[in-house]
């Protein structure tokens, strides 16, 4: 066990801890925050993906000891009340079928818009890496079309 | 609490006064007197479809568990339709199936009353319909009489009610809980569809997507319970085999470790009543394996992953390979034997001009369902609490009841959101899993999750098979006479394939479609579409050949074929084809194909769903294929929600995808070799063709039929059809990345 500080969402969080245990297990388990998603524990589909000091990362392939003084964000601080721009969009456009995999869309999609503010189809598909079992794909599309485009209006 | 019985259906809507507010019942009249099924009415207590709070919040209670087709949002619709209210402040529950076993036929209505699908079952939508009509009523009545004035007077819309002489207006919330004892004269009739305002008008979104996208939407792998602990397993690699020996001191001293229990087949303890699982149990037993208990997942899986553990691979290990299980197939088929299921003429005595025959076989696949298999169990000595993302509420209740031991009426069961199903998440394999490891943790709410690891290879897939046809043409080049027999593993239903349209269609005079078994060890189950999902691609793709055979273009024939068939499968063929440009040239190396199918019923006019897809593809000389496009048509009668119908046809397209392109299970050993997305790949954003949809061909014929099936079919035969276009290759199986299309 080793003590791990480290924020999320904005609030100080201090775990004592396996060091090995992943990102993922440690927000689930550890502190009840259960929107970021577990789907396959290899980095292959992007279902764990949060904000790690700013950037997408999946969070099942870092330990937690990798986040010390670390600030971490996730599907739940997203927005205050659930009104990030892509968030309303996506209820809009019915992005979500059974929704499993979509806070991972959407932490990898927010970070997308923030580094490139109205990325082309090719820097859509080369950054939403994210596997939608359902096939939501057409509307995760469109959804970050909208949202380059209203964020740009 | 006052009655209402309903015209021409065995059932009373029963009203009653909850927190203030209005709630209604649907209750079978025969589950009104005495005793019934399960002993009658076993309590008072009240099983709600429909409540309307003081502050107008309204609850539609629903059967249906949501597996991301939206069938609880439909319920809440047909009831919305009658209500009059506020769409905004409806919000969807999910029923209790502890309710329905204390109350039978309280949410039983209709055909598989808690599956996922339905949701627009004929029988099902005039009940909720009726509901919302009867709480408007009520509505009115009760203003009315508050008012002291008719209530012919009184208009009901968007959750309020005006007096139309004076102009007083009352809020839902402000009468309701005098509507709960207000005595209606007769219950109302239902408004004609050409007066619906709400269905098949407004295309609402799902109504629990502000949980999904802020992250609170709970699936069951999110239950948190106080005290909770949690489990990790493995069962026998090869499916039937058992667990030999394991070493549980090896890891006891772990941190975290709280217990090892063994999952063991033969410990099940038997429900202690009759029981009524939807599907029977069989397909449900627990499969021989290990759980390590644990204060966390991790220290859970980092234990279970250092245990030592040894198998007796039992009989399966006898499927050594693919090809073993090819043989086999092809040494059944070879003797045309099979129990013919469709007949038609005489298929032996016709004199063809030309004779063709194919073989084709599509693999044991995987559901993948994004949300792993997993569930939260809370056993004591005389009571189970089950939390549970399962597809089919009443099956995992008598799986649970059955597990435990525990008698049904201290067995209470909690659905929660479902992070995908497509059939994995139905008999209940997992829930009975889930139970044999808490019961040996009694008294701690266990929390069981299965790796990804191990979801994929404990799966209930959908099996592989074999079907091989032979056609006889005439000089014309058109089928005199058509023979097929597919050899499957599991459970016997040929969809797609004995009641395929061409056999019914009155243009093939010679029919005998047969099946065979090949029995295996491996768990098979539903999965989007059973059988047909397979079918499509063997029926669609060998009818290509027999065109091209004939010297007829793949459309010509289908239509020829089809003439005197529903004209709306016409239409789509048609449809697709000229949005597609069939017919316009291509450059070498790139082709289009065509394909119709119908879920789930192909042997039938004006029925299920049609459709029908054109792909266009690029084959490069090396063997790279590229999906252009999909022009994609469809019947489905008509719609009352199209962007849902939209979201389940793209969905549904995209699964076909993946499942044509990319998925097939490989069994060495008797155990299948896949067991992450490295090895069973799933198509991301960037492979995703341009989809068209076209909805001109919607018939408007009096039927909604389910949609979230069919798409999934006429995909990979599309895509074959067009595949040998492109390059003159036959593809005569799936998955097509596994295909050698190298051409020069
Ligand atoms: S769970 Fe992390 S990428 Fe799949
Ligand atoms: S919405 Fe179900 S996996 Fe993406």
């Amino acid at each position: 066990m080793t003590t791990i500080k480290f924020t999320v969402n904005g609030q100080a969080q201090s775990l004592d801890i396996d060091p090995t245990t992943p990102l993922l297990w440690t927000l689930r388990d550890h502190l009840q925050m259960t929107g970021t998603k577990f789907g396959c524990g290899i980095g292959m589909c992007g279902a764990c993906t949060v904000h790690l000091n700013g950037n997408a990362t999946r969070s099942c392939l870092i330990p937690v000891q990798a986040v010390d003084g670390a600030d971490i964000a996730t599907i739940e601080g997203l927005s205050e009340s659930g009104d990030h721009i892509l968030q309303k969009l996506w209820v809009e456009l019915n992005v979500p079928q059974c929704g499993y995999c979509q806070s991972g869309v959407l932490m990898a999609a927010a970070d997308l818009l923030k580094r490139i503010p109205n990325p082309s189809d090719e820097e859509i598909d080369a950054n939403i890496s994210n596997i939608c079992r359902c096939g939501t794909y057409p509307r995760i599309r469109e959804g970050i079309r909208r949202a380059a485009q209203e964020m740009g209006a | 609490m006052t009655q209402m019985k309903m015209s021409r259906r065995k059932f009373l809507i029963t009203s009653a006064t909850v927190a203030g507010g209005l709630s209604l019942q649907l209750v079978p009249i025969d589950a009104m007197a005495a005793t019934g099924k399960n002993g009658g009415q076993r309590d008072s207590a009240l099983s709600p479809w429909l409540t309307i709070q003081a502050d107008d919040t309204i609850i539609v209670t629903v059967p249906t568990p949501e597996i991301g087709n939206g069938a609880s949002t439909q319920q809440a619709m047909n009831i919305a339709e009658e209500l009059a209210c506020d769409w905004q402040r409806v919000n969807v529950e999910f029923a209790s199936f502890s309710r329905e076993y204390k109350q039978p036929g309280s949410y039983a209505v209709g055909m598989q009353p808690f599956f996922g699908g339905h949701s627009t079952d004929h029988e099902r939508m005039p009940y909720t319909m009726q509901l919302g009509a009867s709480a408007r009523e009520r509505l009115k009545l009760a203003a009315a009489q508050r008012w002291n004035v008719s209530i012919t007077e009184i208009e009901a819309r968007n959750s309020v009610l005006k007096h139309l002489p004076s102009g007083r207006t009352l809020r839902f919330g402000e009468v309701a809980a005098e509507a709960a004892s207000v005595v209606l004269e007769s219950e109302p009739s239902l408004k004609p569809q050409s007066e619906w305002t709400l269905l098949g008008k407004t295309k609402p979104h799902k109504v629990q997507l502000p949980k999904v996208v802020n992250g609170s939407a709970k699936y069951g792998v999110d239950v948190t319970r106080p005290g909770m602990v949690y489990a990790a397993l493995r069962q026998s690699p090869v499916h039937g085999g058992l667990l030999k020996s394991h070493d549980p001191e090896a890891v006891l001293s772990m941190p975290g470790v709280r217990a090892v229990v063994v999952i063991d087949p033969s410990a099940t303890p038997g429900s202690p009543v009759d029981a009524s699982p939807t599907f029977g149990f069989e397909g449900s037993e627990c499969r021989s394996g290990v759980a390590v208990i644990a204060d966390h997942y991790w220290q859970a899986k980092k234990a279970l992953d250092a245990l030592p553990v040894e198998w007796d691979d039992g009989l399966g290990a006898f499927w050594n390979s693919d090809e073993k299980i090819h043989e086999r197939q092809d040494r059944i088929l070879d003797r045309w034997a099979g129990a013919p299921l469709t007949k038609s003429g005489n298929v032996d005595t016709v004199k063809a001009a030309k004779t063709i025959e194919a073989t084709y076989r599509t693999p044991f696949c995987e559901h993948a369902t994004m949300e792993p298999l997993n569930g939260t169990a809370l056993y004591t000595e005389d009571s189970l609490e089950l939390w549970h993302s399962t597809q089919d509420m009443q099956q995992a209740f008598w799986v649970a009841v059955d597990e435990s031991g525990v008698h049904p009426d201290r067995v209470t069961i909690h659905q929660t959101m479902v992070g995908g199903g497509f059939g994995r998440r139905v008999i209940g394999d997992d829930v009975r899993a889930v139970v044999a490891v808490a019961r040996q943790y009694p008294g701690v709410p266990v929390k069981v999750i299965w790796s990804r690891e191990e979801t994929t290879q404990q799966g209930a897939y959908r099996t592989q098979l074999a079907a091989r046809f032979r056609a006889g043409l005439n000089e014309q080049g058109m089928l005199e006479s058509l023979e097929g027999e597919t050899c499957f593993s599991g459970m016997a239903l040929n969809l797609g394939f004995t009641d395929m349209a061409y056999a019914f269609s009155g243009a093939i005079p010679n029919v005998r479609l047969a099946a065979s078994n090949l029995p295996m060890h491996i768990a098979t189950g539903a999965y989007r579409a059973p059988c047909y999902n397979a079918h499509a691609f063997t029926v669609e793709t060998f009818i290509d050949e027999c065109a091209v055979a004939g010297g007829i273009d793949p459309l010509e024939y289908r239509l020829k074929l089809l003439a005197d068939w529903d004209p709306a499968w016409s239409h789509c063929l048609k449809l697709a084809a000229e949005r597609a440009g069939w017919g316009k040239p291509l450059p070498k190396g790139q082709g289009r194909g065509i394909a119709i199918s119908n879920w789930p019923h192909s042997g039938e006019k004006q029925a299920g769903a049609t459709v029908c897809a054109v792909a266009h593809v690029e084959v490069s000389q090396e063997g790279k294929l590229t999906v252009h496009s999909i022009d994609f048509t469809f019947d489905c009668g008509r719609t009352v929600n199209l962007d849902a119908v939209l979201a389940q046809l793209e969905g549904g397209i995209i699964f076909g995808l993946n499942m044509s392109l990319n998925e097939g299970l490989t069994i060495v050993d008797g155990a299948v070799v896949e067991s992450n997305f490295d090895r069973y790949p799933m198509l991301k954003m960037a492979d995703i063709p341009e989809i068209k949809i076209h909805l001109e061909a919607l018939s408007g014929h009096d039927r909604f039929a389910i949609i979230g099936e069919a798409p999934v079919g006429p995909i990979g035969p599309a895509i074959g059809n067009a595949i040998y276009q492109a390059i003159g290759k036959r593809v005569r199986s799936t998955p097509f990345r596994k295909q050698d299309l190298s051409w020069s």
